[in-house]
């Protein structure tokens, strides 16, 4: 039995569709999610581009010839044609001038996967060029963004040392790397909940300055990058920061919250952290029981 | 008018009767591992660095057939697997100093590249490099694209295909971590129940093969702050797992 529709529906696709169709197409943002946009990344993207100078490297838009293939009608519409937006800062025949490639401006198309616990396998070793330390691993691509954070690779170089030809994904295999999502505006900041934490830090004697792994306890298990937190049990802090005959920082502040429910925790955390009820984990440690401010009299 | 009623309190006494028997949110649990080994008895008691361990569901029971295939594993050791591919004594010799299953576990310094020190496989390299990327330090870094696969990371893929056959037959809820310079590495987010602790592959310690498989209980709520689990290959009261050593096999000679 055919099943009939009814004609509110019918008006209402039909609508759809002319939208769809009569919508003029918005060619100042290049999507890489325009089914004609997915064809192997080399049909566009020349690795490496003639600004790349330190290493081979992909740091500049395509060449017009890419675009002009399929979108001759908008090169040459008029006196400013928008198309030219997506990569030139000024849209004029006679300027060159393009932005950053990538565009910081815009959105992110495609988000990275990278398998930390490979990677620990292979290059987290000792390493004997560290000034100092006798070792050297994750800062081979996270070097110091401040003193308090380390930074995530923002280029090729921590990638194509290895992966430039022979060891997969190599450099013209992008898609090893870089999944087409959703467009995203990445977070700038990462979230830190033990803000006053300084990785040089730790005294005179740089006690801070140890092998990554010891504190952020879930990296070598890390397949993506998926969900992934930087994951450090107050374990790693309590070691030295609450130990008999060394520090009572934890226990310090415990016992001020006693007998003040509106104490601020403030020798790891800024307020908006340090005035929250501590975490089990917390008074766990300080062999406590569970603690809640709105309990305090 | 009463059938429905009855029907109704029917089922309500029996959602209640699941629900109550429906068990807590799960708690999880923290397994902390310690390996402490001797390459041999003269040596004094060091951490294991940069070892992966592995946490496999079940008992040891549970898991006979992986473990048979463990201790089955016909390995060959580092140094045999580049001797027989040919390898410079150099080469064996830079992989050996730190421990090292491929190239990329520690940066190529100059004086490997030239001069007394050179390994002769980096110094080809070097050379390739220098040739494709025009700049010495780029050269240096790169260095490893130059080199044939087998020199490369040969042994460490040779290892994986082991592995990945071997965490076939675990199952998909196998743990692994690897652990730190001091040989300490956390399971977490274990469930409470009976697990096999193995390293998987035979970890090479001075002149023998070490295999630790053995059963770990995780109880809810277990804590990292706990007592570690100890790990070693020498007996002692606060070992929990002693390691199995055979000693390593003379390499093949063609």
């Amino acid at each position: 039995m055919k099943k009939k529709i009814s004609t509110d529906k019918i008006i209402r696709l039909h609508l759809c569709l002319s939208v769809a169709l009569f919508l003029p197409v918005d060619y100042t943002k290049f999507q890489h999610s325009t089914q004609k946009h997915q064809a192997a990344c080399n049909t566009c993207h020349k690795i490496p581009t003639k600004n790349a100078t330190t290493f081979p490297d992909i740091k500049d838009y395509p060449d017009h010839d890419a675009c002009v293939s399929c979108h001759r009608p908008q090169f040459f519409k008029g006196a400013r044609p928008v198309i030219c937006s997506v990569c030139h800062s000024k849209t004029s025949p006679r300027d060159e001038a393009r932005y950053t490639f990538r565009n910081p401006a815009s959105k992110l198309q495609f988000t990275i996967e990278f398998p930390h616990d490979r990677h620990q396998d292979v290059i987290a070793m000792f390493r004997f060029s560290h000034a100092q330390q006798s070792y050297y691993n994750c800062t081979v691509c996270h070097s110091s963004r401040t003193a308090t954070f380390k930074a995530a690779p923002e280029n090729h170089s921590s990638c194509f040392n290895c992966h430039w030809k022979a060891q997969q994904p190599v450099a013209t295999n992008c898609n090893g790397c870089h999944k087409l999502a959703t467009p995203y505006v990445p977070a700038t900041d990462p979230t830190r909940i033990s803000i006053k934490y300084v990785h040089e830090g730790g005294g005179e004697k740089k006690q801070h300055v140890a092998e990554c792994t010891t504190c952020h306890i879930n990296i070598t298990k890390a397949a993506s990058l998926k969900g992934l937190k930087p994951d450090v049990p107050i374990t790693a802090c309590t070691e030295c920061h609450n130990k008999d005959g060394l520090r009572q920082d934890l226990n310090t502040e415990l016992r001020a919250l006693d007998t003040n429910r509106n104490f601020t925790c403030v020798y790891c955390h800024a307020p908006n952290v340090g005035n929250l009820d501590p975490p089990a984990s917390h008074n766990l440690i300080a062999e406590r029981p569970p603690l809640k401010r709105k309990d305090i009299k | 008018m009463r059938f429905p009623r009855l029907v109704f309190f029917t089922l309500l006494l029996m959602m209640t009767a699941v629900l109550a028997q429906q068990p807590p949110a799960k708690q999880s649990g923290v397994l902390r591992l310690r390996v402490r080994v001797k390459a041999d008895d003269s040596a004094p008691l060091r951490g294991l660095a940069r070892k992966r361990f592995f946490l496999i569901p079940g008992t040891l029971e549970q898991n006979r057939a992986l473990i048979d295939a463990i201790e089955r594993q016909a390995l060959v050791s580092r140094d045999c697997y580049y001797q027989k591919i040919g390898a410079s004594a150099a080469l064996i010799g830079w992989l050996r100093e730190s421990d090292c299953e491929s190239v990329y576990c520690r940066g190529v310094e100059q004086e490997f590249v030239s001069g007394p020190k050179a390994v002769p496989e980096f110094a080809v390299a070097y050379a390739a490099s220098q040739k494709e990327f025009g700049n010495d330090e780029t050269a240096r870094q790169w260095l490893t694209t130059n080199l044939a696969p087998d020199v490369r990371d040969g042994f460490y893929r040779s290892r994986q295909t082991v592995l990945e056959a071997l965490l076939k037959q675990g199952g998909p809820q196998v743990h692994s971590v690897m652990t730190d310079r001091n040989g300490t590495a956390y399971f977490t987010d274990l469930g409470p129940g009976t697990y096999v602790l193995s390293n998987l592959i035979p970890t090479e310690l001075g002149q023998t093969f070490v295999t630790w498989n053995c059963e770990v209980q995780v109880k809810p709520g277990d804590l990292a702050t706990e007592k570690p689990y100890l790990v070693s290959n020498r007996k002692d009261r606060n070992v929990k797992c002693v390691g199995v050593e055979k000693p390593k096999p003379v390499c093949a000679t063609d």
